[in-house]
């Protein structure tokens, strides 16, 4: 143990001495830091503001005058979505999604206002956010510090000195092995704080903890990368070629292709001209403002029939309301049947791009890092299940109040006498509160399940090699 | 001729390297596979496009077919916009995946339909697109690092430095041809896919000019820099890995580091009015209006449109004609709000070409993204025709229905068409 804790030791004395590991490893420290301290303002910022419009948004709501109710169907209410606490490290698919949407009658509407369409264009590739510090740039400061570990030792002669001195290469090399850990853990530092900040603002605990195992995970992977990498190479300028070629390949290469393969593998035919055939179907199902129309017959025969009248002014509810509830109610089947279908078409692009983690750690991480802090496109579509979820019951509420307390004769004369036509502001209490949580800790962990095992195999492959380059040396 | 023959002995001399073919090799591969991906996302954009406008047609056929009046058919009828991919665009996506390039409106209240997108898969412009525009800006740097920054020190590791410079006439030359020869290898396997790309989707010779230009303008810069940082008095100290390590550094800074920084410095500078007040202020204006009395409506309305101050009358507590103008009122009273939105991104946008100047990556990227018309201001170019349009379709409105002319779908035929000119 002695002899490993010393090689470790010695390694560090080496980057102290050389200044250029140092230098690396303060500013990718304080990158770090910097990144995880403006995400939290920023994170803590936006939570905050789209709590209060929320609550702005609900008593705008509830104050509204006496309207008629179908006018308040149309007036509509808006949801934003909260952020999860770990998006301050992994804000995921959250600024490329809208963040509000506003809900009404017989229509679904697609989020709005996305933060990158306010943005100012220059984050496309890179981001001030601990994840994209940790996913692409600490891999490259961790080879930038070791890529030399044992080529230098091989340039210098004094590794087979000391081979023939009898050091174990095993301990030599796990000597070097967690120097390079240790390095690469310091920067991974304040992500740690990080998700022990997230655990007190309201995380499981389960969750934080497994989010800086992955990353731990993955600095182990890189390490490893670097020292096989340098144990296989007998020379410092070839080790380093390797490395930053691996490093383009694995962080900036590989991801991307894997997003424009997907695209190009699934294309998604996009919301606008699904809705073609959203307009088709829902043609065939009437006109719920129109309550004449032929589609409502049977309807209006069977209440007939439950009431024991024979005509529309007769019945005890208001008609007029009753198709509004069940034309909206077949309309809503249909809208969710294509919502889930595009939804699927996402998801299934989505996994082809995350298959690419066979291929690199990096899309592994990122999607484990993604799926675990609830920023990826799970929890989006989940938002917008929520929010149909809402949409649709205050709906039907309004309806229901129009069926029940606004009368037929009224609401037929309603452009003569608009006044008579409306009801008590105090019905608009049937719309409740929205409020956005990430999915629960054991449903993320076990959609996470995949990337954590695409992880661990990577870590299996480099001890693997690991073992192939000390076979070699010896 | 002894620069030919300098040349042509480089030429010789590299092509035996088996690292650099397959350098070469694998820039040339990853190039094909960004041009062959923007060929086919543009070609996917343009069969969207043809098969909306097909589709939109016969909908708004069978709906109209179904209207007894103009409000009606104004009410229930959409009508496509969009905006194609120029025939270059292939080469850099740019913004397209964020921007709409499609959308359907009606003649309702503009301000509540614009900022509806039917945006691409967020995960996946999250992971972002390999197109050729990211292959130039962000990794042929790194190409360029990979290549040439051992120049000397390779030769002086091998032990043939002081071998090279006595039989070498001019010092300088031999290095300059060098890494000549390396970067016009490097221009010739970036290139070559883009070219014949620009040849299969016949883009017009200027952009494909000013495009190759910017990419060889993008590889000087980095050859420059690379051969003055390995000709200076500290890169002859230290070895190839430790020159490459510093050139890293200056690549990380201009591609990342100034982009970030600018960014949050540009928040900082623009107030940008929050999307969500301009739907909000709309809404509650054209909510608002059905509890007011119509001169209310009216006297906004005539404000912009007095040439139907005549037409007000209202037989019925519900006409057409009131409740469009109640629309366009409430497009009105968020107009300001829309203005400095729209304001608020252009100036984004221009901050950021100018801090670009001082980030080659950046710069690049937005020259060839302007260049292909994919970036911010060709979205909101597509913003303003869209606007632009929907009032076309006001204009053919209006008189129809305030001079309460007879229904007929002859008349609807010459409803305005939307043009992407």
């Amino acid at each position: 143990m002695s002899a490993i804790s010393q090689v470790t030791r010695d390694e560090w004395r080496f980057w102290h001495r050389t200044k250029l590991a140092a230098t690396i490893l303060v500013i990718g420290t304080l990158l770090t830091i910097v990144s995880a301290v403006v995400n939290t303002i920023e994170m803590e910022h936006t939570s905050h503001e789209r709590e209060h419009l929320q609550q702005t948004s609900e008593t705008q709501f509830l104050e509204q005058p006496d309207r008629h109710p179908h006018r308040m169907v149309h007036y509509g209410h808006y949801v934003f979505r909260t952020p999860s606490p770990l998006s301050m490290i992994e804000p995921g698919v959250d600024s490329f999604t809208g963040t509000s949407i506003f809900l009404e009658g017989h229509r679904q509407n697609s989020a709005m206002f996305s933060d990158q369409r306010q943005a100012s264009g220059m984050t496309r590739f890179s981001s001030l956010t601990p994840s994209f510090l940790l996913q692409v740039l600490v891999p490259l400061f961790v080879i930038l510090i070791g890529y030399a570990s044992v080529t230098r030792e091989k340039e210098a002669g004094t590794l087979h000195i000391m081979i023939t001195q009898g050091v174990n290469l095993w301990h030599l090399l796990l000597g070097k092995y967690l120097a390079l850990l240790s390095s690469g853990l310091l920067m991974l530092m304040p992500l740690v704080i990080a998700a022990i900040w997230a655990t007190f603002t309201g995380e499981s605990l389960l969750i934080t903890s497994s989010f800086v195992t992955g990353y731990i995970l993955y600095i182990l992977v890189w390490s490893g990368i670097v020292l096989t990498v340098s144990a296989l190479s007998n020379k410092n300028s070839v080790s380093f070629t390797a490395l930053i070629g691996l490093w383009i390949l694995f962080c900036i290469l590989i991801p991307r292709i894997g997003s424009s393969s997907a695209a190009a593998i699934a294309p998604s035919l996009g919301k606008l001209e699904a809705d073609f055939s959203v307009l088709e179907e829902l043609r065939k199902l009437g006109d719920g403002h129109n309550a004449a129309d032929p589609a409502f017959e049977q309807l209006k025969k069977n209440l007939f029939t439950k009431y024991n009248v024979d005509k529309v002014e007769d019945l005890p509810i208001n008609f007029r309301g009753t198709v509004a509830q069940y034309s909206e109610e077949k309309l809503t089947k249909v809208l969710n049947k294509f919502a889930e279908q595009r939804m699927q078409e996402e998801l299934s692009q989505a996994q082809i791009a995350r298959q690419f983690g066979w291929l690199t750690p990096t899309t592994a991480i990122r999607s484990f890092s993604m799926i675990i802090a609830g920023t990826s496109l799970e929890t989006h579509h989940r938002f917008l299940r929520e929010a149909e979820i809402l949409r649709f019951d205050f709906v039907q509420s309004l309806n229901k109040v129009h069926q029940d307390t606004l009368s037929y004769q009224a609401d037929i004369n309603r452009h003569k006498d608009d006044k008579a036509a409306r009801v008590n502001a105090e019905n608009w209490q049937v719309l409740s509160s929205f409020s956005f949580k990430p999915d629960a800790a054991t449903t993320r962990l076990s959609r996470s399940v995949p990337f954590g095992f695409q992880l661990i195999l990577w870590a299996a492959l480099v001890g693997f090699t690991l073992r192939f380059a000390v076979r070699r040396i010896s | 001729m002894t620069v030919f023959s300098n040349i042509s002995r480089e030429v010789r001399f590299l092509a035996k390297q088996r690292y650099i073919l397959a350098l070469l090799g694998i820039v040339f591969s990853l190039s094909v596979f960004a041009v062959w991906s923007g060929i086919s996302e543009t070609r996917f954009q343009l069969n969207t496009i043809d098969r909306l406008q097909e589709k939109d047609d016969i909908d708004r056929k069978s709906v109209l077919a179904k209207q007894k009046d103009y409000g009606s058919a104004a009410y229930y009828s959409f009508h496509l916009t969009y905006s194609a991919p120029s025939a270059i665009a292939f080469a850099a996506m740019g913004q397209r995946d964020i921007y709409p390039w499609k959308h359907r409106i009606r003649m309702l209240a503009i301000e509540g339909q614009i900022y509806e997108t039917d945006a691409d898969n967020p995960e996946l412009s999250f992971l972002g697109r390999f197109d050729f525009a990211f292959l130039v800006s962000v990794l042929l740097p790194l190409f360029v690092i990979l290549l040439l920054h051992d120049l000397r020190s390779a030769e002086r590791e091998a032990g043939r430095y002081d071998l090279l410079i006595t039989t070498a006439r001019k010092r300088q030359r031999l290095w300059l041809s060098r890494a000549i020869v390396l970067s016009s290898a490097l221009a010739i396997v970036l290139l070559a896919p883009f070219v014949i790309g620009a040849i299969v989707t016949q883009a017009p010779l200027a952009s494909v000019g000013l495009i190759t230009l910017v990419v060889i303008a993008h590889l000087l810069f980095w050859m420059l820099l690379t051969l003055g940082f390995t000709a200076s008095s500290v890169a002859a100290k230290q070895n190839s890995a430790q020159i490459a390590s510093v050139l890293l550094s200056i690549w990380l800074v201009v591609t990342v580091l100034i982009p970030v920084g600018s960014d949050l410095a540009i928040d900082e500078m623009v107030e940008s009015p929050n999307g969500g007040e301009i739907v909000l202020t709309q809404r509650e204006a054209v909510n608002g209006a059905w509890d007011l009395p119509f001169n209310a409506t009216w006297n906004e309305f005539l404000a912009t449109h007095p040439q139907w101050k005549d037409m007000t009358q209202m037989g019925d507590s519900f006409e057409w004609k009131w409740y469009f103008a109640f629309q366009q009122v409430g497009d009105q009273k968020a107009e300001d709000l829309s203005k400095s939105y729209r304001t608020a991104t252009l100036a984004k946008n221009t901050l950021a070409g100018r801090f670009s100047l001082m980030s080659p990556p950046m710069l690049t990227q937005r020259l060839m993204s302007s260049i292909a018309e994919t970036d911010t201001n060709a979205a909101i170019l597509y913003e303003l025709k869209i606007r632009e349009y929907h009032k076309e379709l006001r204009d053919f409105y209006y008189p129809l229905m305030f001079n309460e002319k007879e229904f007929t779908l002859e008349t609807l035929s010459g409803l305005p068409k939307f043009s992407n000119k």
